[in-house]
């Protein structure tokens, strides 16, 4: 306790009891839905469980031993690391851009706006299930677009092969990840204040050498954070890639999430499905310390 | 030609090819939904339609079971918003407001549950549900979308209040109001923008989730829009795709509307909730 004691208001004292009262019902409500699954998912994988989801026997671990002898989930654990970091990549590089332009003033820019946002305000179950239709090989829109600009001369399936249909999938992932990593990065270009670029405009610095050596190191922790919860939001998406080819052929487009799906409730494995629901939880804790740091850097910078 | 022009089209010819995909499935959901139904399987397919077919629409609506999906849906995410915020409110007031031990505990253990996505756990949520006997249940969603929420509403609440003045406050205990009375009749009426913000935000992800509703649900009748829609086009040997197109069109136009208007505030909001 510090002196100046006279100075606190009722607001200021160190109130134990009444925070933990009103902190109260969401740990209840935290434990209950979301505690309690993780600890059956960590009991559910040390032992056998039939396909009804009646536990068996102790089974230590090798529900884990026998996941990692699948070579469908080692080939999943590849893609999803493509697939995360193709996405992620890609909406990156593609939002520093836009976040700079919609940062500028324009003619057009507040439609401008809306456009790039647009992709967030749709389910992306819905949007999946549009693109799987315009995709469609006989008679959807894409198709029928390239066929009149005479780039194609025959029908293509482009959901019928791992080699186009999981670009289409990297695609849709970019384009449903902009608007979020755009907003980030916007909220980070409008903290800059415009006198820092008069002054180096005055000092006969390009546009180029501004973004370079001004608004990128400025930007960083920014970045940092938007590459981080992308990452989480991209590693943990399923409904892109369930609607539109859920994980087939062959299981040439599964990732983590969607062969997760199968094995538990198609295959009716949950003991091996939970065991590899923990490795996916161990990766997500991993970013999510990775966010903690970056998180609090940041915060001892802007202090 | 002014600075600015330039500039514009400059942007414009960069933002372009974007913005055409962006817009694409919409001009996809218009041009099928439209279509008179013999001519959505017609090789080569064409963008325009030979007639407007309004009557799509209402076909869809009682073909695909519209309504009742619709009514789901409003009501599984608006009780599933209402319950997180009122968990969130009292949550986000201890950690703007008040000094105590265990908030930085606290404000992890928020961190870590924003990270967990229900695809992680959703064995463990789909067997509790079972235990609990709340499969084919509404209610299950409700309560996974509140938990799930939480994180999220307490984190952005706790920003917007804590640039709401103590000294409102402190002068309406002054003036011999509880901290009970100050609380509901101060306090939340100037929190009512957070509020909004986080509800809508909230509202919309409730709205939009899949994987959930996907394991949990069962009977048809039950299923909101997204799941309803899915399952159109998931067994069905024929799909009758302008049906599914209008529904998509109906079930997003208004979302999509809502989110345009609303963008700058929300947007502002956002930024200011997960980034400061």
């Amino acid at each position: 306790m510090r002196s100046d004691e006279r100075k606190t208001t009722m607001l200021d004292r160190t109130r134990t009891l009444p925070a933990l009262l009103l902190i109260l019902p969401s740990l209840a409500l935290s434990i209950w839905i979301i505690g309690y699954p993780i600890y059956d998912v960590v009991y559910t994988s040390l032992h056998e469980v039939n396909r009804f989801g009646r536990v068996r026997d102790f089974a230590g671990l090798t529900n884990f031993a026998k996941l990692f002898a699948d070579p469908i989930f080692i080939a999943s654990l590849w893609r999803t690391v493509l697939w995360t970091a193709t996405v992620v990549g890609g909406a990156i590089l593609l939002s520093i851009p836009i976040a700079v332009m919609l940062n500028e003033d324009f003619y057009g820019r507040g439609i401008a706006r809306v456009i790039v946002m647009l992709p967030w305000a749709i389910s992306l179950a819905m949007t999946a299930i549009v693109w799987r239709w315009s995709l469609n090989g006989q008679y959807g829109m894409i198709n029928a677009t390239l066929f009149q600009l005479g780039i194609l001369d025959g029908p293509v399936e482009w959901l019928a092969s791992f080699d186009t249909a999981f670009p289409i999938e990297i695609a849709i992932g970019i384009l449903v990840s902009i608007p979020f990593t755009a907003t980030v990065l916007l909220g980070g270009l409008s903290s800059i204040p415009a006198d820092v670029y008069e002054a180096a405009t005055i000092d006969g610095a390009t546009g180029w050498q501004r973004f370079r050596y001004m608004t990128l190191p400025l930007m960083k922790p920014f970045l940092q954070i938007a590459i981080v919860l992308n990452v989480i939001n991209v590693f943990n998406s399923f409904p892109i890639i369930w609607v539109l080819t859920q994980g087939e052929p062959a299981n040439s487009t599964d990732i983590l999430v969607t062969y997760l799906y199968k094995l538990a409730f198609r295959y009716g494995r949950l003991d091996t499905a939970a065991a590899m629901s923990l490795i996916m939880f161990a990766i997500l804790l991993v970013f999510t310390a990775a966010y903690i740091v970056l998180a609090r850097r940041s915060e001892e910078k802007g202090a | 030609m002014s600075q600015k022009l330039k500039r514009s089209i400059l942007f414009w010819l960069v933002l372009g090819p974007f913005a055409v995909v962006a817009l694409f499935p919409y001009a996809v959901m218009l041009s099928t939904a439209l279509k008179p139904g013999d001519e959505i399987f017609v090789f080569p397919p064409t963008w325009l339609p030979t007639r407007l077919a309004f009557e799509n629409f209402v076909e869809m609506w009682s073909a695909t079971g519209f309504g009742t999906a619709l009514i789901n849906s409003l009501l599984i995410a608006t009780a599933g918003t209402l319950l997180s915020l009122l968990v969130a409110i009292p949550a986000a007031y201890a950690l703007a407001r008040l000094r105590w031990h265990g908030q930085g505990l606290y404000r992890q253990f928020l961190l870590v549950a924003q990270m967990l996505s229900p695809i992680v756990l959703v064995i463990g949520i789909f067997r509790l549900m079972a235990a609990m006997g709340l499969v084919d249940n509404q209610w299950a969603l409700v309560l996974a979308y509140a938990a799930f929420n939480l994180a999220f509403a307490t984190w952005m609440m706790s920003s917007y209040f804590r640039t709401i003045p103590k000294e409102i406050e402190e002068a309406a205990w002054i003036d011999g109001a509880t901290r009970m009375q100050s609380l509901v009749r101060v306090f939340l009426p100037l929190a009512l923008p957070a509020l909004a913000v986080t509800g809508i935000f909230t509202f919309i992800n409730c709205w939009n989730e899949f994987v959930l509703a996907l394991t949990i649900l069962r009977s048809n009748e039950k299923y909101p829009l997204t799941l309803q829609i899915f399952t159109l086009v998931g067994g069905a040997y024929k799909i009758n795709w302008h049906h599914v197109m209008a529904a998509t069109f109906a079930a997003t136009v208004p979302v999509a509307v809502v989110f345009a208007l609303l963008q700058r505030a929300l947007v502002r909001g956002l930024s200011l909730g997960s980034v400061k």
